[in-house]
C-alpha cells in the first residue's frame, strides 16, 4: 500500500566523494530512497559499501575529507544539505538522531549515562538539570534497563555492551525524533543481545511512529524489522524494493550471495542451530578509487556473461511495482 | 655498474650484497631527511659542533684573557662585546660550547645507560626485581632533579666530571620508565617467546632480541636527554655550580647575571647559544620521532 | 576501591619514600669528601673548634655508622634538621619561613601553565595545520628550548630598564602597606614576572600535549555522538573533548612537579624571590650543607604532596579510576 503522506526522509541522487591526493574519489553514487513515517528502511551490504557514509551524510557528520557532491536530502520537508550550522543543531538529536556501532566508544567515558541522556533534553527541550535527570530515568525504563534510578548515575564502563546500546537508544529517542538512523547497532554485541536490541527498536518504533534507517549486513534483521531495503555494493545501489520482495525474490547475484550467507533466514528460529552448508561470496569489495565504469560486482560475480564485460554499470531498473535491480542478466538469473 | 646477479633489487641496495633489503635504519633516515625542521636542526647542531671544535683555530682570543675594558659593547673592538671583567664574549661562546656540548653528550649517555639498564631489567624480569626497581625509580622521581644535582655538585666538588655525573644520576628515571614500558610490551610477543623456546638465555634475549626492538623510542629519548643535560649544565653554572676553571655557556650567564642591566650582551648571547643548541636538538628529536612513528607525523 | 584506604596507602608509601630520602641525606654527608662534622657544620659557617667538637658528640660521630644513622634519624624525626651557622637559625624555621613564597610562585606558575597551555593546545587543535596552530608549535619549541634563567633575565632586562612597568625584584615593596588588599596586590605585582617566567617552559609542554590529545579527542566516537545530539560546539569541545584532554595533562603536570620546583630555584634567584630556591642559592654560596640537605628533604615532601593531590584530581576527572576499572 503506497503511502499518501510525503516521506519523512527523502534522499535523491545522493553522491559522496572523498578528497584524495589525486582529486575526488567517489564513495557513494546516485543513491535514492524514501522513508515514510513509522517505516523502516534498511541499507544492506558488506563493510566499505557506503552504508555508513550515507548515514553520516544524512546527519551532516561526514568526516573532514568527505563531501556531498550532488543530490538532495529532505527531512520532513526541510533541506538538510542547505541547513545552517544553527539549524543543523536544531535538527540533530531532535528531529533526527543516530545510534552507532560501538556503544563503548560512542558514549563519553567520563560522564554518567544520566548526564549524557539528559544533555539532549537540556539542549532541545530546555529542561533543567533535575527535570532532565528525571526524564532520563523514564527513558532508561523505556529501554528496559532495570533499576533505572540507580543506573542513571552509572558510568558507561559500569554497564554491559547491551546496556550501553540501550542507553544510546534512549539518548537517540529522548526528543522523539522523526528519524532514527541505526548504524549497525548490534554488530558489537553478543548474538542473544542482538535480538533483544532489535525487538526493543521495533517495539519503540510502534510506540513513537519514528522512521528508521537501519544499516546492517544482517539480512535476518532486515526480514524481521525492515519495510523496505536497498542493497549497496561499492557505493552503488544494486537492488532495492520492499524487504519482502527483495528477500523472497532476490534478483541481483550479490543479494543472492548475501542471502546464502545467512543460515536461518526464512527457516524459522527452530532450525537456527542446524548445521547448514554456508556459502560465502569469494573476493572482496573493490577499494575506493579502484571502481571502474563497469558493473562493480563483476570481478566477484559467478553469473557474469559477455554483456556484463562490455557494458557499463547497469541502471537501476524497475522490475516490479516495488522492486528494482541493477543487473544486466537479472532475467536469466532470477526469472 | 649493472647488477646481473640480482636484477630484482634496486641498484643502490645491490651494491651491498650482505644486505638483501633496505634496512629499517636507512628507511628511517630517509624519512628523517624529509622533515625540513629535523634537517635544519641537524644542520644547526653540526655548525655549532664544528664552531666549537675548529673555532679556536680561527678566532685566536683566549676566553679568560682580559682583552678590553669591562662592558665594552658589541662593536669593532669586540664583536660581541666584553663581560664584567673585560673578557671577550665571542671567545667565551666558542670555547664555552665545548664544555657545554660535551657535558650534554656525556651526561645523556650516562642518563640513558642507567635508565635503559634499570628499565630493561625491570620490564624483562618483572616480579620482585620489577617492584624493587620501580620503587628506586619512584624514589629518584620525588627528588627535584636539578636540586638533587645541585646538592651532589656542592658536596662532591665543582668539576666538569662531577657536574656531568650529577646530571646523569638525576635524570635517568624518565628513560627507565620508558624502557620498562617498552620491555613490558615486547617481552610476551611471539618472536621473543620463539627465541626463548629456541634456548636463548636471558642476556641474549635482553640485549639481542628485545632491546633492538625497543630502540626507537629510546633513541628519541636519548636525543632529548642531550638537550635536557645542556639546560641542566646551564642551570647549575648559572647558580655558580659550574667548573669555575672551564668556560661554559652557563658559566658566562652565571658570572654576568648581576650585571645584566650594565651590559645586556654579556647574558643574552650565551643564553641564545644554549637556546639554539637545545632547539636544534629537540628539532632533531622530533624529526627522529616522526621518522620512526608515522602515525604522529600524519597528525601534523 | 575505598578512597580512604587508598589515601592511607598513598601516605604510607610517601612516608616510606621520605624516610629513604633521609637515609640518602645521611649517606651524602658521609660520602662527601672531608670530615662529616665539617659537612654538618657547613664549611663556611664559621665553625669553630668548639662547635665541631660539640657536633661530634651530638651526632655521635665517633660511634659506628649504624648508630650514627640512628642518632641522625631520631633528631630529624623530632624536627631537628640541624643549625645553620650562616643564618644563625635552626634550619627548620628557616625553611618554614621560605615555603609560602615558593608555594605562591610554584602554584601560580602551575595554574598559569595548565590553563594557558591547555587553551593554546585546544584552540590550535581546531585547525591543526592553520596559522595559529603553527604559531603554537613554534612557541612550544622555543619555550622548551629557552633556559628558564635566561628567559627570566631577558624579562628582567625588558621590565627593568626598557619598559619599567612591573617590579623585577623581591616579593614586596618596602614603602607599600603590609596589610590588607594593598599588600596582596603588591605581592601579586611582584609575582607576575617570576611566575610567567617559570610558567613559559611548562606552557610550551602542555600546549603540545593538549594539542595532540585534543586532535585525538576530536576524532573520537563520543565527540561524534555529541555532535549527533545537536550540542553546540562550545559544549562538544568544552565539555566532551576537553575533559578527556585534561587527563594526560594532569598526569604530566603531577609528574613534573619536581621540575617545576627545580625551575623555581632558578627563577627565585633571578628575581630575588625570597623562597626556598633563594635559600638554596644562598646555602650553596656559603656551603651551608644542613640547610641544603633539609631543602632537598622538604622539596621531596612537597613533590610527594603534589603527587597525592594529582592522584586525587585524576580520580575526580576520570570515573574509571575511581571504580578501579583501569
Amino acid at each position: 500500500m503506497p503511502s499518501v503522506l510525503p516521506p519523512v526522509l527523502s534522499v535523491q541522487n545522493l553522491s559522496v566523494s572523498m578528497r584524495g591526493s589525486n582529486g575526488f574519489v567517489p564513495v557513494l553514487e546516485n543513491l535514492s530512497f524514501d522513508v515514510a513515517e513509522g517505516k523502516t528502511m534498511a541499507l544492506v551490504g558488506e563493510s566499505g559499501c557506503g552504508k555508513s557514509m550515507t548515514a553520516l551524510a544524512i546527519m551532516r557528520l561526514l568526516p573532514e575529507d568527505f563531501i556531498v557532491t550532488s543530490g538532495s536530502i529532505m527531512l520532513d520537508g526541510g533541506d538538510v544539505l542547505a541547513a545552517t550550522p544553527a539549524q543543523l543543531r536544531g535538527l540533530r538529536g531532535n528531529k533526527m538522531s543516530m545510534i552507532f556501532q560501538e556503544p563503548m566508544t560512542a558514549l563519553n567515558p567520563l560522564y554518567t549515562v544520566g548526564d549524557q541522556i539528559g544533555e539532549v533534553l537540556r539542549q532541545h527541550r530546555k529542561l533543567g538539570r533535575r527535570d532532565a535527570t528525571e526524564q532520563a530515568i523514564n527513558f532508561l525504563r523505556a529501554v528496559q534497563i532495570p533499576a533505572a534510578e540507580k543506573r542513571v548515575h552509572a558510568y558507561p564502563h559500569q554497564l554491559s555492551g547491551g546496556m550501553r546500546q540501550r542507553v544510546m537508544i534512549a539518548m537517540a529517542l529522548a526528543c522523539r525524533p522523526k528519524l532514527l538512523i541505526a548504524d549497525e547497532p548490534t554488530t558489537a554485541l553478543d548474538v542473544t543481545v542482538q535480538a533483544q536490541i532489535f525487538d526493543l527498536l521495533s517495539q519503540l518504533q510502534d510506540e513513537t511512529e519514528t522512521s528508521i534507517v537501519l544499516i546492517t549486513h544482517d539480512l535476518g534483521a532486515v526480514a524481521e524489522l525492515a519495510d523496505d531495503v536497498a542493497v549497496l555494493y561499492a557505493g552503488r545501489c544494486i537492488e532495492k524494493g520492499t524487504s519482502h520482495e527483495v528477500i523472497s525474490h532476490a534478483r541481483h547475484p550479490y543479494t543472492r550471495g548475501l542471502m546464502a550467507c545467512v543460515p536461518h533466514l526464512q527457516l524459522g528460529p527452530a532450525t537456527r542451530n542446524t548445521q547448514l552448508e554456508l556459502e560465502e561470496i569469494p573476493g572482496m569489495v573493490p577499494p575506493l578509487g579502484a571502481r571502474g565504469p563497469d558493473c562493480a560486482f563483476l570481478p566477484r560475480c559467478a553469473s557474469a556473461g559477455d554483456v556484463c564485460r562490455t557494458q557499463p554499470q547497469p541502471p537501476l531498473e524497475s522490475v516490479e511495482a516495488h522492486a528494482a535491480v541493477s543487473c544486466w542478466r537479472h532475467r536469466e538469473i532470477a526469472p | 655498474m649493472t647488477s646481473i646477479d640480482t636484477p630484482a633489487l634496486p641498484r643502490d641496495a645491490s651494491t651491498l650484497p650482505s644486505r638483501p633489503a633496505i634496512s629499517p635504519t636507512l628507511v628511517a633516515l630517509r624519512q628523517f631527511c624529509r622533515s625540513p625542521s629535523g634537517v635544519a636542526g641537524a644542520a644547526v647542531l653540526l655548525i655549532l659542533v664544528l664552531t666549537t671544535v675548529f673555532g679556536p683555530h680561527f678566532y685566536g682570543i683566549d676566553p679568560l684573557d682580559l682583552v678590553d675594558a669591562p662592558f665594552t659593547p658589541p662593536g669593532e673592538d669586540a664583536w660581541l662585546g666584553t663581560d664584567y671583567l673585560g673578557r671577550d664574549i665571542l671567545a667565551g661562546l666558542i670555547h664555552g660550547g665545548r664544555a657545554t656540548l660535551t657535558v650534554g653528550g656525556v651526561a645523556a649517555i650516562i642518563t640513558i645507560a642507567i635508565g635503559v639498564t634499570i628499565g630493561s631489567l625491570s620490564g624483562f624480569f618483572g616480579g620482585v626485581i620489577d617492584t624493587a626497581l620501580v620503587k628506586i625509580t619512584e624514589f629518584f622521581q620525588i627528588l627535584p632533579p636539578l636540586l638533587f644535582a645541585m646538592v651532589l655538585v656542592t658536596l662532591f666538588g665543582q668539576t666538569l666530571t662531577t657536574v656531568t655525573i650529577a646530571i646523569g644520576v638525576v635524570s635517568w628515571p624518565t628513560a627507565a620508565r620508558l624502557t620498562r614500558a617498552e620491555f613490558l610490551r615486547l617481552r610476551n610477543l611471539d618472536f621473543v617467546k620463539a627465541s626463548r623456546a629456541a634456548g636463548a638465555g636471558n642476556g641474549h634475549l635482553i640485549l639481542r632480541v628485545v632491546l633492538p626492538n625497543a630502540l626507537p623510542p629510546i633513541i628519541v629519548s636519548a636525543t632529548m636527554a642531550i638537550g635536557v643535560a645542556i639546560l641542566f649544565e646551564g642551570g647549575l653554572s648559572f647558580l655558580g655550580l659550574g667548573d669555575p676553571n672551564t668556560m661554559s655557556w652557563g658559566l658566562m650567564i652565571g658570572q654576568n647575571r648581576n650585571y645584566v642591566l650594565d651590559g645586556w650582551w654579556t647574558v643574552i648571547f650565551p643564553g641564545a647559544a644554549i637556546f639554539v643548541a637545545v632547539l636544534a636538538i629537540s628539532l632533531i628529536g622530533d624529526g627522529i620521532n616522526d621518522a620512526i612513528n608515522p602515525r604522529l607525523r600524519k597528525r601534523g | 576501591m575505598n578512597l580512604l584506604l587508598h589515601i592511607v596507602r598513598q601516605l604510607a608509601n610517601a612516608i616510606g619514600l621520605l624516610f629513604a630520602v633521609l637515609v640518602l641525606n645521611f649517606c651524602l654527608i658521609h660520602a662527601a669528601p672531608g670530615d662529616p662534622a665539617m659537612v654538618i657544620a657547613g664549611e663556611m659557617g664559621g665553625a669553630s673548634a668548639d662547635v665541631i667538637a660539640a657536633l661530634r658528640i651530638k651526632y655521635g660521630l665517633d660511634k659506628s655508622l649504624f648508630e650514627q644513622l640512628f642518632t641522625y634519624m631520631s633528631k630529624v624525626v623530632t624536627g631537628d634538621f640541624g643549625f645553620s651557622y650562616y643564618f644563625n637559625e635552626p634550619v627548620v624555621s628557616l625553611i618554614l619561613q621560605r615555603i609560602p613564597a615558593t608555594l605562591y610562585l610554584v602554584i601560580a606558575a602551575l595554574v598559569m601553565s595548565v590553563v594557558i597551555g591547555t587553551l593554546l593546545g585546544v584552540v590550535s587543535a581546531r585547525k591543526p595545520n592553520g596559522l595559529f596552530s603553527q604559531g603554537v608549535t613554534v612557541i612550544a619549541l622555543a619555550g622548551y628550548a629557552a633556559p628558564v634563567f635566561w628567559t627570566g633575565l631577558m624579562l628582567l632586562l625588558l621590565f627593568g630598564s626598557v619598559w619599567p612597568i612591573l617590579p623585577v625584584s623581591g616579593m614586596i615593596d618596602v614603602v607599600r602597606p603590609k596589610t590588607g588588599f594593598a599588600h596582596v596586590l603588591d605581592i601579586i605585582q611582584h609575582l607576575i614576572l617570576p611566575s610567567t617566567t617559570l610558567a613559559l617552559v611548562f606552557i610550551a609542554q602542555y600546549s603540545r600535549l593538549a594539542r595532540v590529545n585534543m586532535i585525538d579527542a576530536l576524532t573520537a566516537d563520543y565527540v561524534r555522538t555529541a555532535r549527533a545530539k545537536g550540542l553546540p560546539e562550545t559544549i562538544v569541545i568544552g565539555k566532551h573533548a576537553l575533559r578527556n584532554t585534561l587527563i594526560p595533562i594532569v598526569t604530566v603536570a603531577g609528574l613534573q612537579f619536581g621540575h617545576l620546583f627545580a625551575g623555581a630555584v632558578l627563577v627565585e634567584t633571578v628575581f630575588s624571590w625570597p623562597g626556598m630556591g633563594r635559600l638554596v642559592f644562598d646555602s650553596i654560596l656559603r656551603r651551608d650543607y644542613p640547610t641544603l640537605l633539609a631543602v632537598l628533604f622538604f622539596s621531596a615532601v612537597l613533590v610527594m604532596a603534589a603527587n597525592i593531590v594529582t592522584d586525587l584530581v585524576y580520580r575526580l576527572i576520570d570515573p574509571r579510576i575511581r571504580s578501579g576499572a583501569r
